[in-house]
C-alpha cells in the first residue's frame, strides 16, 4: 500500500486556529468542513496540504489548496494565499516552535493601556505573536504577547501595558506556537498592583499554564523599579483569563512602584521581569472540600508543544477552521515508499 | 593481436571501487544539558507523575524568649512540591533485505549504533528545551553592540552569579588548584553555563575569561567545556537553545542556562530503562522482506529550585 491514512478526527470550530498533532508525521492532509459544505455563499468548504516529499509541489507555510462555495452546488478551487489572504495550513516539525513565516510589519502601537496594534495581518483572536525590531516602544522589543480583537487591520495586545510609554511607530511579528517545548512556562511580567496581596499581569493568559495553588518564583530586573519582589517565590490564589492576570500571596504594599524602564534608557536597561514555575503548595481543606496542588494536567514539567502538528489557521469562514461552531473533519495520509 | 603498454584504460580493475578499512564518523553534537541535572527514579505501577517536595527552611526573625512564661509563635513548616510528567520517546528504522542482502557494511549493527546515538542526543535536547522554556533569564545589558539583549559581558555574568549567591546556591564543579606550570592559573568552585557554540568567540573576549587550556589541570576536564569566566565554567554546544529573530534588532537570542546543584531534575523510569529491539522480518512484513530496529526510552524532567538557576538571553557581537 502506497498512500497510507495514518489519522483522522473531527472538531467544532471557534473561529480561531486549530492545532492537530501528528506522531507519525504526514505527507498529505486534508479537511472538509461539513457545516459549510450545506451552505451557498463563498466560504471554504475542504482544504488540502502537501508535504515535503511532493519537493517544488510542496505547499508553503500557512497555504494550501482551499475550495470554496460557488453558489449552492458550485465549487471554485484557489489557495488560501490568494489576494484576499487568509490562513490555511502550517506543519511544524520542530520546537521551540517559531512558525515559518515571513515578518510582518507592524505600522503603529498605541501608547495605551492595553496596546493597540496597526499591522496587516492574518491573525486570530488568542494567537501569540513575538514582537521584534521596535522603532519608538524599544522597551518592548523581544517580547510575546496574546492578542485578541483582531481585524485585518490590526489587534489588542491585553497583557501589553503602555500607557506613559513612547508609541511604537514600526516593528515586526512572528507567530509562536501557544505552549513552548516545556510547559509550565515563564512568563513576561508587564503590569503589577500593589497590595496585602499582589496582582500580576502577563503578557499572555496565565490560565493557559498555571492554576491556583502554583507557585511561582519572580525575577525583577532593578531598571523595573520594585527589587523587592526579585527573587521572591508566591503562591497563585487566583486567575483571571479576561484580564491576563493573577494574585499572589505576597504582601507588596511597601514596595517600590513596578515601572517599565523608559525608551530612551534603551538598550542598555536590563530587561525583562518574568516569572517562573517553582512547584507548587499542595493542600487539602477537609471543611471546604477545596484542594489545590492536585492538578495534574498543567502542574506537572511537561511538554508543551507536541511536534510535529498541523496547524490549521482561523480566522472566519474562508479560512481553514471556517466559521464559530462549524465541524471539521479532517484525515492525514502518509506515503510508504 | 593487440600490440602496445598494458594499462588501466584497456585493463580496468575487476571492482571499481574498494571500501576503506573505516567508516567515517558520523556526526554528533556536544551532549552538555544533562550532566548537570540531578537523577531520580520513578517506580512502576504508581503513575506517570514524580512529586519531588522540599521543606522550606524555617524563618530565623525573632525567637527569643523573654523569661515571662510565653512561647514563641508557632511556624507552619511551608512544603513545596515539584511534579513532573513521564513521557516516552522513541525512533524506529525499517530495513529491507536487499539493503543487508547488497550492502558492504553492516548496515544493522551501523544502523543500532546510530539509534544508540539518537537516544543521548534526543535526551540531551529535551533537557535543553526544559532549560529554555521555563527558567527566568535576564538580557545582558553590559557588551555594547547596541541590541537587547546585548553581547555578554562580565558584568553580566556577575550579575547573575550575585543571584545565585544570594539565593544560596551550592556550585556544581569543584576547583581546579593552582600548580606550577605556566601561564595557568587557578579555577574557582563553579556553578555551570550552557550556551551555544556561536557564543564562543564573544566567550573570548570576557573580561578575565580563563580558556580551558589555561586551567592549571586538564585531568578530568570535559571535551565540551570551553571557558571558566566569573564563578561559571561554559560548556558550549551547537544545539544550545537560541530563538531566531527575537533580539530587539531582530536578531537571534541565545539563552545561557547558569546554575548549581539540585537545580534541575532529570527522572528515569524503572521498569523501562532505555531499550534497542528488532523486530525481525517474518513479523514486520507479510512476505518477510522488511525488518525492524527500535530505540525507547522513557523521561521526566524539572526545574527543581529556582533561586538556584538563572541565566543570560545574549546575542552576539558579530
Amino acid at each position: 500500500m502506497a498512500f497510507t491514512i495514518l489519522d483522522g478526527g473531527s472538531f467544532v470550530s471557534d473561529a480561531g486556529s486549530k492545532d492537530i498533532i501528528l506522531p507519525s508525521s504526514a505527507d498529505y492532509f486534508k479537511f472538509t468542513n461539513v457545516t459549510q459544505m450545506a451552505a451557498s455563499g463563498s466560504t471554504c468548504v475542504a482544504g488540502e496540504w502537501f508535504g515535503p516529499k511532493f519537493l517544488t509541489g510542496q505547499t508553503a507555510a500557512n497555504d494550501g489548496i482551499r475550495w470554496r462555495k460557488a453558489g449552492s452546488h458550485a465549487i471554485l478551487i484557489d489557495t488560501f494565499a490568494t489576494s484576499t489572504a487568509t490562513n490555511g495550513f502550517t506543519y511544524i516539525t520542530e520546537s521551540p516552535v517559531v512558525e515559518a513565516q515571513a515578518a510582518n510589519a507592524i505600522t503603529a502601537i498605541t501608547a495605551a493601556s492595553p496596546a493597540v496594534f496597526s499591522q496587516t495581518n492574518t491573525y486570530a483572536a488568542g494567537d501569540i505573536i513575538r514582537i521584534y525590531g521596535t522603532t519608538g516602544m524599544l522597551q518592548y522589543g523581544g517580547i510575546d504577547i496574546q492578542i485578541s480583537t483582531v481585524t485585518g487591520s490590526g489587534y489588542t495586545a491585553i497583557g501589553l501595558r503602555a500607557a506613559g510609554l513612547t508609541a511604537g511607530t514600526a516593528g515586526f511579528t512572528r507567530r509562536i506556537s501557544r505552549y513552548n517545548a516545556v510547559d509550565p512556562e515563564y512568563m513576561y511580567v508587564t503590569e503589577i498592583t500593589k497590595g496585602s496581596t499582589t496582582l500580576v499581569r502577563t503578557s499572555i493568559d496565565p490560565t493557559l499554564y498555571y492554576v491556583v495553588g502554583m507557585k511561582v518564583r519572580f525575577s525583577v530586573p532593578s531598571s523595573f523599579g520594585m527589587i523587592q519582589l526579585d527573587g521572591l517565590t508566591g503562591t497563585i490564589t487566583a486567575l483571571s483569563s479576561a484580564d491576563y492576570t493573577m494574585t499572589v500571596d505576597i504582601d507588596s504594599s511597601a514596595f517600590t512602584t513596578f515601572a517599565f524602564p523608559l525608551t530612551t534608557l534603551s538598550p542598555t536597561a536590563r530587561l525583562f521581569a518574568t516569572l517562573a514555575p517553582a512547584g507548587a503548595s499542595t493542600q487539602y481543606n477537609p471543611n471546604t472540600m477545596v484542594q489545590t496542588g492536585y492538578n495534574f494536567t498543567l502542574q506537572p514539567f511537561h511538554t508543551g508543544q507536541f511536534t510535529p502538528f498541523m496547524r490549521l489557521g482561523g480566522g472566519g469562514a474562508g479560512n481553514a477552521t471556517g466559521a464559530e461552531n462549524d465541524v471539521i473533519n479532517w484525515l492525514a495520509y502518509k506515503l510508504e515508499s | 593481436m593487440a600490440t602496445g603498454i598494458t594499462n588501466i584504460n584497456n585493463m580496468a580493475p575487476e571492482l571499481p571501487l574498494q571500501f576503506s578499512e573505516d567508516l567515517l564518523s558520523t556526526p554528533m553534537f556536544n551532549l552538555i544539558h544533562s550532566f548537570g541535572a540531578d537523577l531520580h527514579y520513578a517506580d512502576a505501577h504508581i503513575g506517570k507523575t514524580t512529586r519531588m517536595s522540599r521543606y522550606e527552611r524555617l524563618s530565623t526573625n525573632g525567637g527569643q524568649l523573654d523569661g515571662s512564661g510565653i512561647d514563641p509563635a508557632p511556624e507552619v513548616v511551608v512544603r513545596s512540591d515539584i511534579d513532573a510528567t513521564m513521557e516516552i520517546y522513541a525512533k524506529t528504522v525499517v530495513i529491507n533485505e536487499q539493503v543487508t542482502l547488497y550492502e558492504n557494511d553492516k548496515v544493522l549493527t551501523k544502523f543500532t549504533s546510530l539509534l544508540g546515538q539518537w537516544m543521548r542526543e534526543k535526551e540531551d535536547l529535551l533537557m535543553r528545551d526544559l532549560y529554555s522554556s521555563s527558567v527566568s533569564y535576564i538580557n545582558a545589558v553590559g557588551g555594547g553592540n547596541g541590541d537587547q539583549p546585548s553581547n555578554i559581558s562580565r558584568a553580566d555574568v556577575n550579575n547573575i552569579e550575585r543571584i545565585l549567591l544570594g539565593n544560596d546556591a551550592r556550585t556544581m564543579l569543584e576547583s581546579v588548584e593552582a600548580t606550577r606550570m605556566i601561564g595557568t592559573s587557578p579555577t574557582r568552585d563553579a556553578f555551570i553555563a550552557l550556551a551555544s557554540t556561536d557564543v564562543s568567540s564573544d566567550l573570548q573576549n570576557v573580561s578575565g575569561v580563563l580558556l580551558k587550556n589555561n586551567y592549571p589541570n586538564q585531568d578530568g576536564l570535559r571535551p565540551e567545556e570551553y571557558c571558566s569566566i566569573s564563578r561559571f565554567r561554559f560548556f558550549v554546544s551547537s544545539k544550545g537553545a537560541k530563538i531566531p529573530g527575537a533580539s530587539l534588532l531582530g536578531n537571534t537570542v541565545y539563552t545561557i542556562p547558569m546554575f548549581g546543584v539540585e537545580a534541575a531534575a532529570k527522572i528515569e523510569q524503572n521498569n523501562y530503562s532505555a531499550i534497542l529491539g528488532y523486530r525481525p522480518p517474518y513479523v514486520v512484513s507479510s512476505v518477510a522482506q522488511n525488518s525492524q530496529l527500535y530505540a525507547k526510552f522513557a523521561i521526566a524532567r524539572a526545574i527543581t529550585n529556582q533561586n538556584w538557576i538563572s541565566g543570560l538571553n545574549v546575542t552576539t557581537l558579530a
